[in-house]
């Protein structure tokens, strides 16, 4: 072995040692896409705010499925608030708490979703928590900022804190979730007394008192009147209401007007003063009964229509006092007496051509014609008027025509008629309008028209349905009216709507219906056979059965002729 | 056989130094670079272009960079308004917006189309001096001009941003390169709008008042653009002398009018653009469409008008014969019967007949005589001269033949006048992107004293089952801004997201 050998195995077991053990060292190699955390791996990272929140997850063995993939909205009360709590709740800390307690505190933060305070709105949340019963939001501002309020209990300090298995709102407080039923809480309230001696008596009480297992029957909403507010309408005590409603004297009784009293304040369904102004209207229990609902100037206001011209004026709900969360449901707080309605049916001498959006244009309405284009099946120009959209896109325009010298006009009620083209296969294939209300009871229905053939050979047979329900009989645009006397013709469903007596203008009787809830309806012109342009709609009328079908007549400026 | 060796190496030495002069020549083979550029003032004013063609951008319609900057001045100026309703193609984002529920995500909160505009500017105001001894023809008046225009920009751009924003960054050297990339937080408004005014004063003196031809005058700034921006600012600030005196300096320049009559109004203000009347406006040409029509137009609309505009706005003569009509309703602003955005859509004035989707390029209008004139109608009214200030407004309604159909002014009351104003505001500048600061600006007036203009227009453009929280939320005054977007604040960890949006 010589020098140089011994100096070059020197060298390379030097290279060797050098390049290899390095290369030992256990390589990092990173086995997770994203650093991001879950819910749980979040109250982790910021134990200083969510320790006791986290122990409670702990105790009640909900962290591991929070850890794990999921989607959920976990509102996380801080420390301060859960010690706050616990302090209220008379457990001395997280372990000398009792589980079902916590168990249950811990569901009614968590929801299965993914909500942001984007979806947030004056009332419940769209998905009940995890506890069953639903959360209310809302904004309050205070000292200069404002904040969601989470079930009036709670703000929220920060919000929208996205995880890897849904999103976090940090609370300043804990949510507690309401224990007792609609009609326990309203008996602990003596200034609702009357109207919860009103539900005993009537024996809604133990409806308002169950907590149904099955969701979709346990919700409720009731609308109370208190004390004052009876008071008001002379009401002082539960005899007064007693004596004034019930005619039979056996409340129980369905047909016992305070029995009807007490189920037309009460809606089936948990509804928020936020989620009733979203309908106009809302069935009561009371079987037909309806709560008609308006937003005037911010205020929720019950039953205010207009019925023939006269306003009635309606009731207001008090905001501060509504939204109250029950075990089952919901209670508002209404400002004024009120009670079921009995309106006797009046007939609807309905002129089609004043819908709003032609009333609003003053150089056209009563002055010119005006076309309604829609350009796109998904365009809607027209507010309570729509159709079926026809293919050929030309065909889908509703026109205002408005003339008292063309003949198509000269006797039409206002000098105004609504054409529109309706027919197979390229034309427009219904026209659905929203009726004026109807007060409910059993009517004939009139269809008013100008007969018109857009060529010799057209022909436009049309049925009606009212909400869906075909009337029995059907009309056609190209037929004139036979002759003949009134009392000749309305056994055959013909009558003469116009003073004139030419045989183009026609009323058609389409069938009976009987209207079983006092609001808006909705009316359908669905074509069966043949196809035109010119369908001339002039007036729809909605007669009671028994009243005279014929009379009033009307007149080109609008005015009714009773001989 | 040596020598062959020898001038082979010495060939081969001299081929390889030729070629590697190209191989190691790093700048880019299809632009210019910073050094080649800002050599001539044809250079100068190339980049000066290149700041009002930032202002046209539409974006490529695609992922993030589908805004454009008129988009952005209509969204932030009408969206949370009494003066829009959302169409059916409207974004989830938009209906964010319209029911004050914004977060930090909302694509619509990002401001960098307006910080990439400023950064031209500031490019022109540090590098054009530069050029001066470079090129001889290049002269000092020339340069004063360029760098004033960028100026106005750069102080159209903050004024935008801070009443968007609150508190913005305020970056006034240009990033030429990477060692610029540096995190600002944010400075107060006061600063930010201090700023604007010092840039605006400076750029007055050395702008010219026309440069000679029509259509440069209303799409370059001009002395006026900046005496109508300061007016505004000045207003903004609640500084009233300072802005009437603004808006005499474009009065007593007898440069603008109102333009008049039917026609007229819709015609040559809206139609064709560029009117006696306008001062400063966003010029679309067939080239350059404006990002409106889709926007707009029924079958793929996103924004429309809103429906009560007829009966609460401009008013519905139901009593005569021949019924009283204000011009600048129905068939001009908007059209009643389908509530299109008639001032980006139509191509007349009766509503018959609308733009073609290569038409779109209706001009985008930042500042007109009429707004001059009712924001010192504004301003003076501020300065307890509302008998002045009534006769200001006067002369805009005449024009526009409006009538009265619900309140009528009371010209001896400033609180009367303050809220007529806002709604003569209202009327005039209709879908202009100015309504949502003309309201703020008067309820934040004597530390927000006017709050009820923004609960009542949010009672009016909030859907029923919002409106509580939304009221609750405009109490606080942080809500009136909109939040950083959250791409910036994750970038730049300086920046401090508006406390309102926690």
């Amino acid at each position: 072995m010589n020098k140089t050998f011994i100096i070059s195995l020197f060298t390379l077991t030097l290279f060797v040692v050098g390049v290899a053990v390095p290369g030992c060292k256990k390589q990092d190699l990173k086995l997770t896409t994203t650093e991001d955390v879950n819910i749980v791996g979040y109250f982790d990272l910021h134990a200083d705010s969510f320790s006791l929140f986290r122990q409670i997850l702990e105790r009640t063995e909900y962290a591991p499925f929070l850890n794990a993939y999921g989607a959920y909205t976990c509102f996380a009360p801080t420390n301060s608030g859960v010690s706050a709590w616990l302090t209220k709740i008379g457990a001395p800390n997280v372990d000398g708490a009792d589980l079902n307690t916590l168990k249950d505190m811990v569901k009614f933060h968590l929801l299965i979703d993914t909500i942001t305070t984007a979806s947030f709105q004056d009332g419940k949340l769209p998905v009940p928590t995890m506890f069953g019963q639903y959360l209310v939001t809302g904004v309050g501002f205070n000292g200069g900022t404002s904040s969601y309020i989470i079930n009036r209990q709670a703000l929220i300090t920060k919000s929208n804190i996205k995880v890897g298995n849904g999103i976090i709102h940090q609370l300043n407080a804990v949510l507690i979730p309401a224990s007792l039923s609609i009609a326990k809480q309203l008996e602990a309230k003596p200034e609702y007394s009357i109207f919860v001696d009103a539900i005993k008596a009537t024996g809604y009480y133990d409806l308002l008192n169950t907590v149904d297992p099955d969701t979709t029957k346990r919700w409720m909403t009731v609308i109370a009147e208190g004390n004052v507010a009876l008071a008001d309408s002379g009401i002082n005590n539960f005899q007064a209401l007693k004596t004034r409603y019930s005619q039979t004297g056996n409340p129980t009784l369905a047909n016992d007007s305070l029995h009807m009293y007490v189920a037309y304040h009460i809606l089936n369904g948990i509804k928020f003063l936020g989620d009733i102004i979203n309908s106009t209207s809302h069935e009561t229990l009371e079987p037909q009964e309806v709560v008609t609902v308006q937003l005037i100037n911010q205020e929720v206001i019950l039953n205010q229509n207009v019925f023939n011209g006269v306003l009635e004026k309606g009731i207001l709900v008090n905001r501060v006092k509504s939204d109250n969360a029950a075990t089952n449901g919901v209670w508002h707080d209404a400002t004024a007496h009120f009670s079921v309605k009995f309106r006797k049916p009046t007939a609807v001498y309905w002129d089609v051509c004043t819908f709003p959006e032609i009333v609003k244009l003053p150089s056209y309405y009563g002055k010119q014609n005006y076309d309604f284009v829609r350009i796109s099946e998904a365009d809607d120009p027209l507010s309570e008027i729509t159709w079926g959209w026809g293919s050929l896109a030309g065909t889908n325009v509703l026109s205002y025509l408005y003339s008292s010298a063309s003949s198509i006009t000269n006797y039409a009620c206002n000098n105004d008629i609504m054409k529109f083209p309706l027919g197979l296969p390229a034309r427009p294939t219904y026209l659905e309008f929203t009726t004026p209300p109807v007060i409910k009871g059993k009517y004939k229905i009139w269809m008013c028209y100008r007969q018109q053939k857009q060529s010799s050979s057209s022909n436009n047979l049309c049925s009606v349905s009212i909400n869906g329900d075909l009337l029995s009989r059907t009309f056609n645009f190209t037929d004139t009216r036979p002759a003949g006397t009134d009392t000749e013709l309305e056994p055959i469903g013909w009558k003469r709507y116009t003073e004139n007596t030419g045989s183009v203008w026609a009323s058609r009787l389409v069938g009976t219906y009987e209207f079983k809830t006092t609001q808006r309806h909705k009316l359908r012109i669905t074509n069966l056979v043949g196809t035109q342009n010119n369908n001339n709609l002039d007036m729809i009328h909605i007669i009671p059965v028994d009243e005279d079908q014929v009379l009033p007549r009307f007149l080109p400026d609008g005015s009714k002729l009773y001989q | 056989m040596k020598h062959l060796i020898k001038y082979t190496i010495l060939l081969l030495i001299v081929l390889s130094s030729v070629s590697c002069k190209k191989w190691l020549d790093l700048k880019p083979q299809d632009g210019i670079v910073r050094e080649n550029f800002w050599q001539t003032k044809e250079q100068v004013s190339a980049a000066v272009t290149g700041i009002y063609s930032s202002l046209l951008y539409t974006g490529t319609n695609t992922g993030s960079d589908k805004l454009s900057m008129a988009e952005l001045f209509f969204l932030w100026g009408e969206a949370r308004t009494d003066m829009v309703s959302t169409g059916f193609r409207a974004s989830a984002d938009e209906l964010d917006i319209v029911n004050l529920n914004i977060l930090p995500t909302n694509s619509f909160c990002n401001w960098r189309l307006l910080y990439q505009t400023i950064n031209y500017c500031n490019t022109v105001i540090e590098l054009a001096p530069g050029v001066l001894t470079k090129d001889n023809t290049f002269t000092q008046d020339q340069l004063n001009t360029a760098v004033s225009e960028a100026l106005t920009i750069r102080a159209l751009m903050y004024f935008y941003l801070t009443r968007t924003f609150g508190e913005v960054p305020l970056k006034l050297d240009a990033t030429i390169s990477d060692e610029n990339l540096t995190a600002i937080p944010k400075s107060s408004a006061d600063t930010i709008l201090n700023q604007i005014v010092a840039d605006l004063k400076k750029a007055e003196p050395n702008l010219p008042a026309t440069y000679g031809n029509i259509a440069m005058d209303k799409g370059r700034v001009t002395r006026f653009t900046v005496n109508a921006l300061l007016a505004d600012v000045y207003l903004w600030m609640d500084k009233y002398t300072e802005s009437v005196a603004e808006c005499d300096k474009v009065i007593n320049s007898n440069r603008f009018g109102l333009v008049g009559g039917q026609n007229e109004l819709f015609n040559s203000l809206f139609y064709q653009g560029n009117s006696t009347e306008s001062i400063f406006e966003l010029q679309f040409d067939a080239q350059k469409l404006n990002p409106f029509y889709s926007m707009f137009v029924s079958n793929t609309r996103r924004w429309g008008a809103a429906p009560q505009l007829m009966e609460e706005v401009y008013g519905v003569d139901a009593v005569n014969t021949v019924p009283l009509v204000d011009l600048r309703g129905d068939g001009c602003s908007f059209r009643s019967s389908d509530l299109g955005i008639w001032k980006y859509l139509g191509a007349n004035n009766f509503g018959t007949s609308s733009r073609s989707s290569d038409q779109s390029f209706a001009h985008w209008i930042i500042y007109r005589y009429a707004d001059i004139l009712l924001m010192k109608a504004e301003a003076i009214n501020q300065l307890d001269k509302p008998m002045e200030a009534s006769r200001l407004v006067k002369v805009i309604r005449e024009r526009a033949n409006a009538w009265d159909f619900d309140v009528t002014m009371d010209s001896t009351s400033k609180i009367g006048m303050e809220e007529y104003i806002l709604q003569e505001r209202q009327r005039e500048f209709a879908f202009e992107g100015k309504r949502w600061y003309d309201v703020l600006r008067n309820a934040k007036r004597n530390n927000y004293q006017g709050l009820n203009y923004l609960l009542k227009m949010a009672a009016i453009s909030v859907p029923s089952n919002r409106q509580q929280a939304a009221f609750n939320k405009l109490r606080d005054k942080n809500s009136h801004y909109l939040p950083i977007y959250l791409y910036e604040v994750q970038t730049n960890k300086l920046l401090v997201q508006n406390p309102f949006y926690k």
